[in-house]
């Protein structure tokens, strides 16, 4: 499974159980539609972090990060990069 | 557990005496409501306000675990447990977002005044509308040119009468959004900022708190603490270092509390044998050390996941929701324990109780903690 797909079911499982996971498109704005609020948002970092192993409190985090599946995955790309969490 | 070394138990020690020597006039200041400036001075030339932070900065470049240690010690040591508030308010609520979210310039610019204590920090969140549920705050912040203008007003300020500088939460998004909210750096001086007068209150009345009024208050968008709309991140990672510094502060009284009720329970007689071989007393000043256990192991654990990297969201809301409790508690039963001398404003054992309920309200209330830890399951 892709890492797009992965996050893709992550969202849907936690945050939009009625739909199925091909239904989610990947620049669907989470944040405007309130699929994602406040609370949600510190899952869905907490979860990238110990799944990608990501140095998320060493990164300036935004919620625009965070805005659509394919911005989710952008920004596990780019902490990857910066290296894994030690 | 944790093998502390010298080096840390030293600068205890010295947090310890500090604490001591704020304290003694505790309970003439709890009756007026006077916040300790002596204190301040003192705790200045310690250094401890600069303790987490860079020593590029002035700060002593401590690491979590030992800043946490050594605010146990004074909170062990203190019998003024307003002032404690005070400093811990100041170290989380202006330097630990600028640490983390800071840009180089305004790291530069205000983080040696947060070390050294020559700027008293303050944070501004709650609204008169918008407490637990802070992503409804009116206050907004717009864009006009290269300023932001912010509007509206905050209900409890914590060090709001004598601080220098305040880190003001304010709406840029749409309202609810978790992109709503940005943190802004406003300076006392600013002009339309008005400070209200020192609310009165039940507990913790030797820390000042009031109202805070922006009347298109001007903030260069330099002063942006992270990124715009990154304001409930910004909250979030300042609510963990607030959990854990100003909560290990209540564990050192509680252990202060614990060992003073034990030895009154064994000294104190009647019907011919120490009040504390009664079981019913007895099981009290048990509640009280698990009380103390446990809060030291949610605490310090807690704070080891974070320095892992671990996710703490739902450690750190049952770490705030059992340590204030425990508190509270420990502060009811101590009151029991001394009878009649525990209710009685003198002895000074009464003041924690009313400091201690502040601990179930601020930092997110006892049962907004619950509700956390269900969203984290996935409830509601
Ligand atoms: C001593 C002290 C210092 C403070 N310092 C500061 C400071 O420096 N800066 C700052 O911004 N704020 C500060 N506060 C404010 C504090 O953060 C708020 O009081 C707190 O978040 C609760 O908000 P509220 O008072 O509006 O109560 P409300 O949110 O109106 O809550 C009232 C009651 O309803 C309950 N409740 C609300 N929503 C729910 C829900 N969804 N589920 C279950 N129960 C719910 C609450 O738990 C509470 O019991 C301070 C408060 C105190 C007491």
């Amino acid at each position: 499974m892709s890492r797009i797909d992965e996050i893709t079911r992550y969202v849907v499982a936690e945050f939009a159980p009625d739909i199925r996971a091909d239904e989610l498109d990947a620049d669907y704005d989470l944040l405007d539609n309130g699929v994602v609020d406040s609370l949600g948002l510190l899952r869905l970092i907490g979860w990238l972090g110990e799944r990608y192993d990501l140095p998320v409190d060493d990164i300036d985090l935004a919620p625009e990060q965070f805005r659509s599946v394919r911005a989710v995955d952008a920004f596990v790309e780019s902490a990857l990069v910066k290296g894994p969490a030690l | 557990m944790i093998g502390w070394t010298d080096e840390q138990r030293t600068l205890r020690a010295a947090a310890a005496e500090l604490g001591a020597a704020v304290g003694k006039d505790h309970l003439e200041r709890d009756a007026t409501g006077e916040f300790s400036r002596d204190g301040w001075a003192l705790v200045r030339e310690s250094g401890l306000l600069g303790l987490p932070f860079g020593t590029e900065y002035g700060g002593l470049g401590a690491d979590l675990l030992t800043t946490m240690y050594v605010l146990e010690g004074l909170g062990e040591a203190c019998r003024d447990g307003g002032f404690p508030f005070s400093v811990t308010t100041h170290v989380v609520s202006t330097g630990v977002p600028l640490h983390r979210f800071g840009s180089a310039e305004l790291k530069a610019r205000y983080l040696p005044g947060v070390c050294s204590g020559s700027a008293i920090g303050a944070h501004a969140i709650s609204e008169p509308d918008a407490g637990s549920d802070m992503m409804a705050m009116r206050t907004t912040a717009v864009l006009d040119g290269d300023d932001y203008v912010l509007t509206g007003s905050k209900s409890f300020v914590s060090n709001g009468p004598i601080a220098d500088t305040y880190l003001v939460y304010a709406r840029t998004g749409k309202a609810g959004a978790p992109d709503a909210i940005t943190t802004f750096l406003v300076e006392r001086d600013s002009p339309g900022l008005h400070v209200g007068q020192p609310m009165g209150k039940m507990g913790l009345k030797t820390s000042p708190l009031s109202e805070l009024f922006l009347d298109g208050v001007r903030v260069p968008a330099t002063r942006v603490v992270g990124k715009v709309g990154a304001g409930f991140l910004v909250l979030d990672h300042v609510m963990k270092w607030e959990i854990l510094l100003s909560f290990v502060v209540n564990l050192g009284e509680m252990e202060h509390r614990l060992r003073e009720s034990v030895r009154y329970a064994r000294t104190r007689k009647q019907f011919g044998a120490p009040i504390g071989s009664n079981q019913s007393v007895s099981n009290k000043l048990v509640d009280m050390r698990i009380g103390v256990e446990t809060s030291r192991k949610w605490l310090y654990d807690t704070a080891e996941k974070l320095v892992a990297r671990k996710n703490v969201t739902t450690d750190i809301a049952i770490t705030k929701l059992v340590v204030s409790e425990a508190n509270l508690a420990s502060a009811l039963a101590a009151v029991q324990v001394f009878g009649g001398y525990g209710y009685m404003t003198e002895y000074g054992v009464e003041k924690d109780v009313r400091n201690a309920v502040a601990g179930t309200i601020y930092s997110g209330t006892t049962e907004i903690q619950r509700q956390r830890v269900a969203a984290m399951m996935g409830l509601g």
